[in-house]
């Protein structure tokens, strides 16, 4: 795969899913974090000119609710271009999922989900 | 052949019989990609844990395919049996694959507001090995789980 020059993060596209989509408070959703990084593990080289691509990972993702924290995780190049990481989240009221994703560069970027039980 | 001439001569072959093994190695050596946070599985465990025994358990459970067409992607799921409450709940998850260069994958750090120990994701698998979860229990002991995959085409390099 081929990975254009300059790869920046805060233009990078996110997604949170929540499974299922209907879900009331107390229940135990599953919470789907996507992003398209290239994830480059430092060990490939460029076809072209056999120079090394350098490692380029997101490195830290944070999942909170209402500001506190849920989950914090410390991720490495092993995972897989365009990572989704899952996590189980207990939907205790109606409020703002916060997941923050920084990467090995310095570069962060954060995207936000409502959180709204019914019934 | 005079004397002089002939121990020149001598002498440069010799020199090159030396020369040639430590050329051959360099070379090898440099095509040897190492990563940048190039780490081996035991030292990884270690730093996790500290030095504490880590019991294989039937709590953790690891599922991933047992044979991976493509190394590139290799879903997995682990999920750790407990209540999940403010005394008792699962600290942590670490997942290593044991024979990638760097044997790291992801530290999770769980809260009970999770509800549920579970974490899943997609890996990239170098060869064929085994993939290893650690559960970093509330009351900190630590127990694992591992499942070995099959890879038919590498994902790394």
């Amino acid at each position: 795969m081929k990975i254009k020059e300059g790869f920046i993060m805060a233009e990078m596209k996110t997604l949170i899913k929540i499974k299922p989509k209907d879900y009331k408070a107390g229940d135990v959703v599953k919470i789907d974090f996507m992003a398209m990084h290239p994830m480059e593990s430092g060990m490939r080289k460029d076809k072209d000119t056999g120079a090394i691509i350098p490692a380029h990972y997101i490195n830290e993702v944070s999942f909170s609710f209402n500001d506190k924290l849920v989950t914090k995780m410390v991720t490495w190049e092993s995972l897989s271009v365009n990572p989704v990481l899952t996590i189980s989240f207990k939907v205790p009221s109606a409020g703002t999922l916060n997941v923050l994703a920084k990467d090995n560069k310095g570069q962060s970027v954060e995207s936000t989900v409502a959180i709204t039980p019914k019934g | 052949m005079e004397r002089r001439s002939f121990l020149k001569s001598f002498g440069a072959v010799a020199a090159c019989a030396t020369l040639l093994p430590s050329i051959v190695s360099a070379a090898d050596e440099a095509k040897k990609v190492t990563g940048p946070n190039e780490m081996n599985i035991e030292t990884a465990i270690s730093a996790i844990t500290g030095g504490k025994a880590v019991t294989p358990s039937s709590k953790v459970s690891l599922s991933a395919p047992e044979i991976a067409e493509n190394g590139a992607v290799v879903p997995i799921k682990v999920t750790v049996t407990s209540a999940m409450t403010d005394k008792e709940y699962v600290k942590a998850i670490h997942v290593f694959a044991t024979k990638n260069n760097n044997v790291r994958c992801a530290n999770v750090y769980l809260t009970p507001a999770n509800g549920e120990a579970s974490f899943g994701t997609r890996i990239k698998l170098g060869g064929t090995q085994d993939v290893l979860a650690i559960a970093e229990m509330s009351d900190g002991t630590f127990l694992s789980g591992k499942q070995n995959v099959k890879v038919t085409i590498g994902g790394c390099g």
